[in-house]
């Protein structure tokens, strides 16, 4: 194996909340908005379901070929040519995805906060940074998402108290007004943040403890399920029905808060504090795309790779999109049917024909013995 | 009685012969002959040019030659005089071994030894080598004509520091003493710290001209045997000229040579050195150096003061808190000043962006460059105090308030605002216990200024993201530094996040397999139903 180090479920599960919601909670309140308005907060519940399918592929999967990952394992399931070909279609949509959540990172700092910084100067700094993370191995990924998270969790809740007094709870009003229709369009789009979970392919066969792998990817899926849900109720109880008309809602709201003429515009940390986020966020998508094509190529060591991947991933982040208005739109409109049709769509066609070869192959044994 | 002469010479003849041979074989192989000037004169060779050590020859009762080899200053002459020469010069009756026909044998040893010299700590010495190690370790060597052994006699003594109270650890609650220069007293303050016998200590020697004894202290059935063997192949690969503290070991056997972070733990203090040996981890001692070693050490436990442990646990919990929160003080508030004056003045509530922005007036620089050279040259106002001579310091301290003060805001060259900033993040990085980890930070303070000066908040957090990638990544001696906070340990979190009390501190870190450290039910259970004291005085709580 070219991985050696071992994280924990626990570990596994952190890091993937964390990849989840970095970039979900600054994006989803408003998309969500557009279509379920004031059931926004139901939505997140909704699209948690493709997450739980996700999650569970996933370890069924894994439970398969325990010691392999999705790379390695496509191959024994199709046969040498499909099967890498699957690998190739994997890595160039991780290649897309990490571009895309690099290329949202950039436009929000440069849009927010450094506008006259240049865009590729702000998303080469992070690609920097994360292959440092990278290069240093899962192990030391999993530990920093251990040191992240509980500081990014006691961020959104002092968040949400702040915004008490600024929040409507008239806004919500009245639940279900047209049925569930709504909410459930409004969950069309979020559910592709839920499909990312199928990033653990990668690292369940690194996870020390195995059987608690499948219970800490479903607490993964709640936690974010729950944590979008408070998001979004706080923003539409501080923003009512202005939220769809936010890029960044979350971000505008945080802007409301004031305490004592002293705390205010705080903003610019809670920005800081979402860079930690987002840069784990892409230092797992980043590995498991540098992991898989050293895999994908049977080179011994991912490390060398790290650099070169780096400056392709610059590259496809600057290609995904001309500007920030296609970037949403794409996010908006297709980008829900892409992700979902290969980080679910492919692995459940593997599974089926998985678990169909495996019974072929019980009943030819059975054959043979009688 | 003529025959016998003769057949006595004959035999002497022979023996000679026989000894000459046995000394030739001897001497290649390095052990001392049985003839004084030989093994003298092979001494005397070693020892050339050194006038520090003394030969001093004289005969036991009269007859018997002998030579007692020192060092001056290192052996105690007075007790020397008193317990070795003076018995043996005036010994009248000089045993024989067993008959009077044997007495080109040589005197009788164990006699000497069992009745004559009252030294308590004497061992035999066969070789030049050993004798050399004798002799330069202070112990004087007694060597005696027709006798293939030395004695070693236990009577060092040089001049050493008295103990006294650790100036770096210093504590307001807790033991006083300190380690000294010498390794003996350092052992001997562990030993009378830990009584058991499980409390191990194996010596060996580092520095090929120095030859310094080196001391790997650990508690048998505590510390894990594989960490043991790691702490001794890490020692054992050292291979120098000399070592002349125990910085040099720990440069010699850290996990990442370039990290900015200590990776092992200095102290001077005996009881940090128990407690982390009961925690299951090893001591480094070295002879010359009032610091000790202690691997593996955490993050954490380099932010941990002696005095933790020692006050009431709510306390030791407070100041904790307080020193996590003036570590980041001291790593991020120039940075943060200089972002946010830089950046994002919005942030400033405006009654204080307006007083800054007066304050700021005159000021020709940026706040980056503002901040560059007031941090370096509070660096090295403090390094300049840290060397100079105590009549000087306080010079320095007066013209240093000025510089880093009143004069420099009037001066028009810093803002008054920026002056704060740095005594702030001065302050607080002396409230890091461990000087060494304390420097690492402050060393980093510098980058992230400049970080924070290109990219705002951003470049701060982007410097912080890579600190922590760093610091995830290393480990002391296998241990991960970050833990236990990443990988998560939750036993350990009521060392951590708070200082539970020590009838709840039940378990060791998981450095150890053994680990218990408690038994059940320690919290402290007044019962006063059943307290007959309590029913006299009529109080009921």
């Amino acid at each position: 194996m070219i991985e050696k180090g071992k994280i924990s479920a626990t570990q596994m599960g952190i890091m993937m909340y964390l990849t989840i919601i970095a970039t979900a909670i600054l994006l989803v309140p408003a998309i969500t908005a557009r279509q379920a308005k004031q059931d926004m907060w139901l939505s997140p519940f909704w699209a948690s379901f493709i997450g739980f399918l996700t999650v569970y592929i996933a370890v069924q999967l894994h439970q398969l070929y325990p010691q392999k990952n999705l790379i390695e394992y496509s191959e024994d399931i199709l046969g040498k040519f499909l099967g890498k070909a699957v690998g190739l279609i994997f890595l160039f949509f991780y290649l897309h995805v990490s571009g895309i959540i690099i290329r949202e990172y950039g436009e929000f700092i440069v849009g927010s906060f450094l506008l006259h910084t240049p865009l590729v100067f702000v998303m080469g700094t992070i690609i920097l940074v994360c292959s440092f993370a990278v290069r240093c191995g899962l192990e030391v990924i999993g530990r920093l998402a251990e040191m992240i998270v509980p500081v990014v969790i006691i961020m959104i809740l002092i968040l949400l108290i702040l915004l008490i007094p600024d929040m409507e709870v008239a806004n919500m009003f009245p639940i279900m007004e047209k049925g569930m229709m709504p909410s459930l369009k409004g969950a069309v789009i979020p559910q592709g943040w839920f499909t990312e979970f199928f990033l653990i392919a990668f690292l369940l066969p690194y996870v020390a403890d195995r059987n608690k792998a499948k219970k800490w990817g479903m607490i993964s899926v709640v936690a974010v399920m729950l944590t979008l849900s408070f998001v979004n109720i706080a923003v539409l109880f501080v923003l009512g029905e202005l939220t769809a008309g936010f890029i960044y809602p979350a971000m505008s709201a945080v802007r409301y808060i004031s305490i004592a003429g002293f705390l205010e515009h705080i903003e610019a940390i809670v920005a800081a504090l979402w860079v930690a986020g987002v840069f784990l966020k892409i230092a797992v998508f980043y590995y498991a795309l540098v992991l898989g094509t050293a895999q994908w190529l049977n080179l011994s060591d991912y490390r060398p790779i790290i650099f070169p991947v780096g400056f392709l991933l610059l590259l496809f982040s600057i290609w995904s999109a001309s500007n920030l208005m296609e970037l949403t739109h794409f996010l908006g409109s297709s980008s829900p049917f892409y992700r979902i049709s290969i980080q679910m769509g492919i692995p459940l066609i593997l599974l089926f024909i998985a678990k169909w070869r495996k019974r072929a192959s019980n009943s030819n044994q059975g054959k043979y013995q009688g | 009685m003529f025959f016998l002469k003769k057949v006595k010479k004959k035999v002497k003849k022979q023996q000679e012969q026989n000894q000459k041979q046995q000394n030739q074989n001897q001497q290649q192989q390095g052990f001392l002959s049985n003839n004084l000037d030989q093994n003298l004169q092979e001494l005397q060779n070693i020892y050339q040019n050194c006038m520090d050590v003394v030969f001093r020859q004289f005969q036991i009762g009269g007859k018997t030659k002998a030579a007692l080899i020192y060092i001056d200053g290192l052996a105690n002459i007075e007790e020397t005089d008193a317990s070795v020469l003076a018995p043996l010069m005036k010994e009248s009756d000089v045993r024989v071994n067993g008959e009077q026909q044997s007495i080109d044998m040589g005197i009788d040893v164990n006699h000497i030894l069992e009745q004559k010299l009252t030294v308590s700590k004497i061992k035999k010495v066969r070789t030049i080598t050993e004798c050399i190690e004798y002799i330069s370790g202070g112990s004087p060597v007694l060597l005696i004509d027709k006798q293939i052994e030395g004695f070693a006699l236990g009577l060092s003594k040089w001049e050493k520091r008295s103990i006294e109270e650790p100036v770096g650890e210093s504590v307001i609650r807790g033991p006083r003493e300190g380690f000294t220069e010498s390794l003996g007293t350092n052992l001997a303050l562990l030993r009378r710290k830990m009584r058991s016998p499980q409390l191990k200590m194996k010596s060996m020697k580092i520095g090929e001209y120095t030859q310094t004894e080196v001391v790997i202290s650990y508690i048998e059935g505590i510390a894990e045997q594989t960490l043991l063997q790691e702490v001794e192949t890490r020692l054992n690969r050292i291979k120098v000229d000399g070592i002349l503290e125990t910085s040099y070991i720990e440069e010699y056997i850290e996990d990442n040579p370039y990290s900015p972070f200590p990776q092992v733990l200095n102290t001077e203090r005996p009881d940090v050195v128990v407690a982390s040996l009961l925690e299951g981890r090893v001591a480094i001692l070295q002879d010359g150096t009032p610091f000790a070693l202690i691997v593996p050490v955490s993050f954490y436990s380099l932010l941990q003061s002696t005095e933790d442990y020692y006050q009431r646990s709510l306390i030791s919990t407070v100041t904790r808190w307080l020193r996590y929160l003036f570590l980041l003080i001291s790593l991020l508030l120039p940075s943060l000043y200089v972002a946010i004056l830089t950046f994002h003045q919005e942030m400033i509530p405006t009654t204080l962006l307006v007083t800054i922005a007066a304050s700021r007036e005159l000021v020709p620089f940026p706040a980056l460059v503002e901040a560059l050279i007031m941090e370096i040259v509070f660096e090295a106002l403090r390094e300049a105090g840290v060397r100079l001579p105590k009549q000087a310091g306080a010079a320095v301290s007066i013209v240093g308030a000025l510089v880093i003060g009143q004069a420099a805001v009037q001066a028009g060259i810093v803002s008054a605002p920026l002056i704060m900033v740095v005594s702030l993040t001065g302050i607080a990085s002396f409230t890091i216990p461990r000087y060494t980890a304390g420097i690492a930070l402050r060393m980093l303070r510098f980058p992230m200024i400049l970080l924070a000066g290109t990219l705002g908040l951003l470049g701060i957090m982007l410097g912080l993201l890579m600190i922590l990638t760093h610091m995830a990544a290393l480990r002391s001696f296998g241990v991960p530094y970050l833990s236990p906070l990443a990988p998560m340990q939750g036993r350990e979190m009521k060392d951590v996040l708070v200082r539970a009390p020590w009838w709840k501190l039940n378990t060791r870190p998981s450095l150890t397999d053994n680990i218990q450290r408690q038994g059940p039910n320690q919290k402290p259970n007044p019962d006063y139903g059943n307290d007959k004291t309590s029913k006299g005085k009529g109080g009921s709580l």
